[in-house]
């Protein structure tokens, strides 16, 4: 018989670990239970009285008595019991890592979609064998989520990997892993999310196997009897003497292994039996193989001999582990920003200078935790800018009085220039806490609005976003260009003129009356009037004294010109103007102007 | 700035009393400006005592009780035409009576006060009436005081170093108004009065610290005294109690 058809008793130990993992790859659950068997691999040869032997092997399991009576097994069949086992952690070590940002090397992982955008979605799954054995029979299914698209396997350290695109599954397999080595496969893809509902990431499952090797400390052993044959025979080979012989025989199909012969002969007139053979050959007997041991003895009549044998298939222990882990997909939430932007008045005064509160709220109106607001507000010409130490911040409803950024661009306050306002608040994680779902940032500051023309537009559009931590991809909100016109409230102007001439107290001597009136709405600036005098007649004086006017000669008389900075709504100036001359004091309307 | 002061001549104390009432004092004389009455309640007590008592206009709210005021200490009474014939209603001898002309100084030692024809918005009938707009000249500070105005008149062009001016709206100028005058007109501090909410000055004093050019808003509450005066004759300090 080749070694190859020696017939051994099976003891088999199959442990499975069952283990869950959660959407972080955290361990959350493990379930360890085995199954010992003793298989009967004879073809003709029952085996009976079985017995495993387990003595102090049982530590990590639920199996309480130290042997185990599997009674008889016949031929080609097994007996099972069942076990549970303590374990901490399983065999293999299976990690994921969905990075929603794969462009972006960080420290940590993405965990956030940016909504309406394309998010360069890397995944890196790795599998360690933690034991001093080979894994095998490895096959790892991935889901992939619907929202993903342009899977690529990008690398694979060993084995083979497939996307199906029906299934929507990454099979990874045919690969073993060595001893406390590692592999990975990295899986790129694109994710487009258009509204903010978190997505699942896909699950996983690992199937695989530990060949030789076991989650208990089991270390089994086995009893049995078998078909043996056994008998003693007694020649008598001179008068009185006797040769007596212990013969057996396998006549299993099974190795058997003799432990213990030994055989006794009782005296002839009585008395206590005495062992003849004492023997412990443990000889492992191949099938039909026979085992003899004589003696002699003297004795008148045949002698009474009786034995004691003591036998065994002999086993062999096999033990594999076979594994599954379960890793639950991780929820992956979705960032979005929109914002509210206010101007307080709304609308202003043509050619007036109004304070207006400009109040900008982001608030985060998708499902992934904030952790820095970007704000940029760009403020249109004729508007003074504010100082940067004159804004309010608000987080969650709450004045902030952390570190946050506000630049002015150009840094003055000259209200002909356009200015870019940029305000960040960063590492709110580190200050506040990050920005919840449903909570805002709001900022409010104070601007100038300087003299705004009516026919002008004053557009202050604005570009908001947000990131979480690590950094990726920006949430963004803007408006168009022209978005956030502040109004101008058109208010009419009317400058009006009176003129009267009478007749002075001397001879020659003519009192203009001069009237202007601010009849309109608005303050009007830089109003200037030009009167006319006749040739014939001079300037004299005006009353009021400090309402003089500037008086140039020109060709067919002289011209009075007055200038004001300003005149309110309802403003009057009235100038009494005395002049001398002679004749007729012709009469031409005042001119004015204003802006 | 705020810094301790040291003697001079030129020294002014500012008293608020509420509403648009002050006393301005300076070495021994005293300026009351709109004893009026607030909320059924005069906000200057009857016997306090000033040398010249001065309503900008003859709503109650200006002119008050400065009748009782101007009796009691026998102070002048200064108003336009219209207010003045109210004082006189109220019993204000006609000696202490003077009515003030646009633009025409009125002078006491160590006192010179300018007005100048503004209007408030009469609210109950939905038009306007005349209040006067005040440059007083008096501790070495030239003070521009608009009473209950709602047009700013010459005060931009003025030359001053403190204004004080309405920020309430409705009869007067709301916050926006002040502000934009303080910002042409350039005194080196303004001062609010008649809000009607605690939200105006706070705005009143964000605007100016903004947008100010360097003036600086100072808000005083009733019964608060401002000190100010040229130190070491060209320095202008002021200190609030």
């Amino acid at each position: 018989m080749s070694e190859n058809e020696k017939k051994n008793v099976i003891i088999d130990l199959e442990e499975s670990e069952r283990v869950q993992l959660g959407g972080r790859s955290e361990l959350e659950s493990i379930d360890t239970s085995g199954v010992m068997s003793v298989v009967n691999v004879s073809d003709r040869s029952r085996i009976w009285n079985v017995k495993v032997h387990l003595g102090d092997s049982r530590g990590s399991t639920d199996i309480s008595k130290e042997s185990l009576a599997a009674g008889e097994v016949d031929i080609g069949s097994k007996w099972e019991s069942r076990y549970k086992v303590s374990v901490d952690a399983p065999i293999v070590k299976l990690s994921e890592i969905f990075d929603t940002c794969g462009d972006i090397d960080t420290e940590d992982p993405h965990w956030a979609y940016v909504s309406g955008k394309d998010n360069p979605v890397k995944i890196t799954l790795s599998i360690k064998n933690e034991t001093d054995g080979e894994i095998d029979n490895i096959i790892l299914n991935k889901t992939v989520p619907p929202e993903l698209s342009d899977i690529q396997i990008l690398s694979t350290k060993s084995g083979h990997a497939e996307y199906d695109e029906g299934t929507k599954q990454i099979v990874w397999k045919d690969f073993l892993i060595y001893p406390h080595e590692e592999t990975a496969i990295v899986i790129g893809a694109t994710g487009v999310i258009d509204d903010t509902e978190p997505r699942s990431a896909g699950e996983i499952v690992l199937t695989y196997r530990g060949e030789g090797q076991q989650r208990s400390v089991l270390d089994p052993d086995l009893t049995a009897l078998t078909e043996f044959l056994m008998g003693i025979e007694t020649a008598e080979t001179e008068p009185n003497q006797w040769e007596c012989t212990l013969e057996c025989s396998n006549e299993s199909d099974l190795i058997v292994r003799l432990d213990k012969a030994e055989v006794f002969v009782t005296p002839e007139g009585g008395g206590e039996k005495r062992k003849m053979i004492d023997a412990s050959p443990s000889i492992e007997m191949t099938p039909n193989q026979q085992w003899k041991a004589s003696f002699t003895v003297a004795s008148k009549e045949t002698p009474k001999c009786t034995q004691d044998l003591l036998y065994t298939p002999v086993r062999v222990v096999t033990k594999r582990v076979l594994g599954t882990i379960e890793k639950a997909p991780q929820i992956i939430p979705v960032a979005k920003i929109d914002y509210i932007k206010t101007f307080d008045p709304p609308s202003v005064n043509s050619f007036d200078k109004t304070p207006v509160e400009v109040t900008i709220e982001v608030k985060n109106t998708g499902t992934a935790k904030l952790n820095e607001i970007t704000i940029i507000d760009n403020l249109p010409g004729d508007v003074m800018p504010p100082t940067s130490e004159h804004v309010t911040v608000w987080i969650k409803g709450k004045e902030f009085s952390g570190p946050f950024e506000f630049i002015i661009d150009p840094e003055d306050q000259e209200p002909e220039k356009h200015h870019k306002v940029t305000f960040t608040v960063k590492d709110l994680k580190d200050s506040v806490g990050e920005i919840e779902p449903g909570e805002s940032v709001k900022i409010n500051y104070a601007v100038m609005a300087w003299r705004n023309r009516p026919e002008k537009e004053y557009p202050s559009p604005i570009a908001c976003s947000a990131n979480t931590h690590p950094a990726g991809i920006e949430a963004e909100m803007s408006s168009p260009q022209d978005g956030h016109k502040l109004g101008v409230i058109y208010k009419k102007r009317a400058i009006s003129t009176k003129k009267a001439i009478n007749k002075g107290a001397n001879a020659g001597e003519y009192v203009v009356v001069l009237v202007v009136s601010n009849n309109g709405e608005v303050t009007a600036e830089n109003i200037k009037m030009t009167d006319w005098i006749p040739a014939a007649f001079e300037y004299v004086s005006t009353d009021p004294e400090d309402d003089h006017p500037t008086i140039t000669k020109v060709d067919d008389g002289t011209n009075m010109v007055w200038n004001w900075t300003r005149m309110n709504p309802g403003d009057q100036k009235k100038m009494k103007v005395t002049v001398q001359g002679e004749g007729e004091y012709e009469r031409r309307e005042p001119e004015v102007t204003s802006i | 700035m705020l810094v301790n002061l040291t003697g001079s001549d030129r020294l002014l104390s500012i008293t608020y009393f509420g509403h648009t009432s002050f006393a301005l004092e300076s070495k021994g004389t005293v300026v009351l400006l709109n004893p009026g009455i607030w909320e059924n309640k005069p906000v200057v007590p009857d016997d306090f005592s000033a040398r010249i008592v001065i309503a900008t206009n003859r709503k109650d709210d200006a002119i008050g009780n400065s009748a009782a005021i101007s009796v009691n200490s026998k102070a002048w009474f200064l108003g336009n035409k219209e207010t003045v014939e109210k004082a006189t209603e109220q019993g204000v001898k006609p000696w202490l009576l003077h009515v003030l002309e646009n633009e025409v100084p009125y002078e006491v030692p160590d006192v010179r006060i300018t007005p100048y024809n503004l209007s408030r918005i009469d609210e109950e009938k939905d038009g306007r009436i005349d209040n006067l707009g005040l440059l007083i000249e008096i501790g070495g500070m030239r003070i521009g005081y608009l009473g209950d105005t709602t047009i700013r008149g010459p005060f931009e062009l003025l030359e001053m170093d403190i204004l004080i001016t309405p920020i309430g709206g409705g009869a007067t100028f709301p916050v926006k108004d002040a502000v934009s005058l303080c910002i042409d007109a350039k005194p080196r501090i303004g001062i609010p009065m008649r809000w009607t909410s605690e939200e105006q000055p706070m705005k009143f004093s964000k605007y100016l610290e903004q947008f100010g050019q360097g003036t600086e808003a100072v808000v005083m509450q009733p019964s608060q005294k401002l000190s100010v005066q040229w130190a070491a004759g060209n320095e202008f300090r002021y200190e609030l109690n």
